[in-house]
């Protein structure tokens, strides 16, 4: 494991930092709040790698340059800095940093400076193999589309509401990839979203539900509800309309694979925050997953809301072999 | 009687007790919301007999739970065989039950997580669903306890940066 140290007065720019960090590279972060700390924290061998910025009290980053030097302090040094002049890059070049970021640093950026001074190793080549073989998307596809088409006419039936089917969407999908799908289905605007855990037959995985903030009022209106929605009882249309989705999809798939799935109780993942912030994939402990991306709608409401079904790379196997019938017949 | 009809018999016993003595608060309801079953941990938590409260609507028992709101909640649940889920964080306690810990417990009530399924009869239909109410206390509290620290020390780092 790589131990990195992020020094930084503002606790805003540390964080910052932090998150830019590769979600799949494996690393201790440290944290510094000038260049004291951060000389102290070396010393204790907490940094192969510094992230620096310049200014800062008690110790500034051209100072803590000038002591790793005297100290003969083993780091890399790459300079994150909101100081773009000229002069300031080349004080720190002579100083011995790598490279120099400005600041507000994004992700891609960091990530091409840790590949190109090989700090961090590349993705591996021979993981390309993750494409799943066209007839088995297309079997997936297939016994959603049947699951969906029930839990439509379950939906429109008690609400009343006729229900845009979407087309599921299937793919395999490494977790760092997991950030770019959920940044897809929802850019812009504010999210509530929960999961809900499911397992069965050697069969697991995890459904999200995401419905976009705007969408609570037409909701309340459809399930009848008179009061004014606040935060409580967002979180109840949400539980509701998301009991009805994934309950009805599930049992759908279940039936077709023949086989029961146990449902836990709901989680909520989160209120009112930019979808990519409900959901840390740096924290995650999978590698690759199933994923059916469901986005419904309903006509003559403004409502949006995201089903993203979720099974482990080992289900896969169980599930290929219950679906197996279904592929003979062709 | 034959030997396998005596073990079906005792097995059925057992099941019985488990679910009379499960942790977890286990309610059969009727499409009028008459209670059908009532095991130990509602008996136990509630105070009311099995007797007192069978073939009685939850909310004549229970009047503080609105009827138009739970017939809301228990709809897809006899219609479309999903289950419903109620989450301590949505509303703390369905079942206004004292903490299981009454001494060393920080909370004064009972945090539930509450569960609706549907039992579906021999015929396919489902004219019964269960409730089942999960004790959270624990749970909630810890995560309570935790979110005040995180602000606390917010708090402070936001004095330290000034």
């Amino acid at each position: 494991m790589v131990s990195v140290l992020v020094c930084d007065d503002s606790l805003v720019a540390r964080k910052q930092v932090a998150k830019c960090l590769p979600p799949d590279w494996d690393v201790a972060i440290h944290f510094a709040k000038n260049g004291e700390e951060a000389i102290t924290a070396l010393k204790q061998g907490k940094g192969q790698l510094l992230l620096l910025d310049l200014n800062m009290p008690v110790m500034d980053g051209y100072q803590t340059l000038q002591a790793i030097l005297d100290n003969n302090l083993h780091t890399k040094v790459v300079v994150i800095s909101g100081d773009i002049q000229p002069e300031a890059h080349d004080r720190v070049t002579r100083l011995g940093a790598l490279e120099f970021i400005r600041k507000p640093v994004d992700p891609t950026t960091l990530e091409k400076v840790l590949l190109k001074h090989r700090l961090m190793s590349g993705p591996e080549e021979a993981e390309d193999a993750a494409e799943l073989e066209p007839d088995i998307r297309d079997c997936y596809q297939e016994i959603t589309n049947i699951a969906m088409g029930r839990a439509g006419d379950h939906l429109a039936r008690t609400m009343g509401v006729f229900v845009h089917l979407p087309i599921p969407n299937v793919n395999l999908i490494e977790a760092s990839e997991m950030h770019m799908m959920l940044s897809d289905i929802e850019s812009q605007e504010q999210v509530t979203a929960i999961c809900q855990g499911f397992i069965g037959s050697g069969i697991r995985g995890e459904v999200m539900c995401i419905l976009s903030d705007s969408s609570f009022e037409d909701v309340a209106k459809i399930l009848n509800v008179k009061e004014d929605v606040d935060d409580q009882l967002q979180l109840e249309l949400l539980m509701d309309a998301a009991s009805i989705l994934i309950g009805t999809c599930l049992t759908g798939l279940a039936q077709q694979m023949d086989v029961t799935f146990a449902q836990g109780q709901p989680l909520v993942l989160g209120q009112h925050r930019a979808i990519t912030d409900i959901i840390q994939t740096s924290k995650m402990k999978w590698k690759r997953t199933l994923a059916i991306e469901l986005s419904y709608g309903l006509e003559g409401y403004n409502v949006r809301c995201d089903l993203i079904i979720l099974f482990t790379e080992d289900s896969m196997q169980t599930m290929n072999a219950k679906l197996a019938h279904l592929l003979e017949d062709i | 009687m034959n030997d396998s009809e005596l073990e079906q018999m005792q097995s059925f016993h057992w099941m019985m007790d488990m679910l009379q003595c499960v942790d977890v608060g286990i309610v059969v309801l009727d499409r009028t919301f008459k209670i059908k079953m009532w095991n130990g941990f509602m008996e136990c938590h509630s105070g009311l007999l099995p007797s007192h409260v069978r073939d009685k609507t939850l909310f004549s028992v229970f009047p503080h739970i609105s009827e138009p709101w739970f017939a809301q909640k228990a709809k897809p649940v006899f219609e479309l065989q999903t289950r419903a889920f109620m989450t301590w964080e949505q509303r703390p306690h369905l079942f206004k039950f004292h903490n299981y810990r009454p001494i060393t417990g920080n909370e004064p009530y009972m945090y539930q997580n509450i569960t609706l399924a549907p039992l579906t009869s021999a015929t396919g239909k489902t004219d019964h669903i269960s409730l089942m109410v999960y004790d959270m206390t624990d749970i909630a509290s810890g995560k309570k306890q935790l979110e005040a620290m995180q602000v606390s020390s917010e708090e402070n780092q936001s004095q330290l940066d000034r």
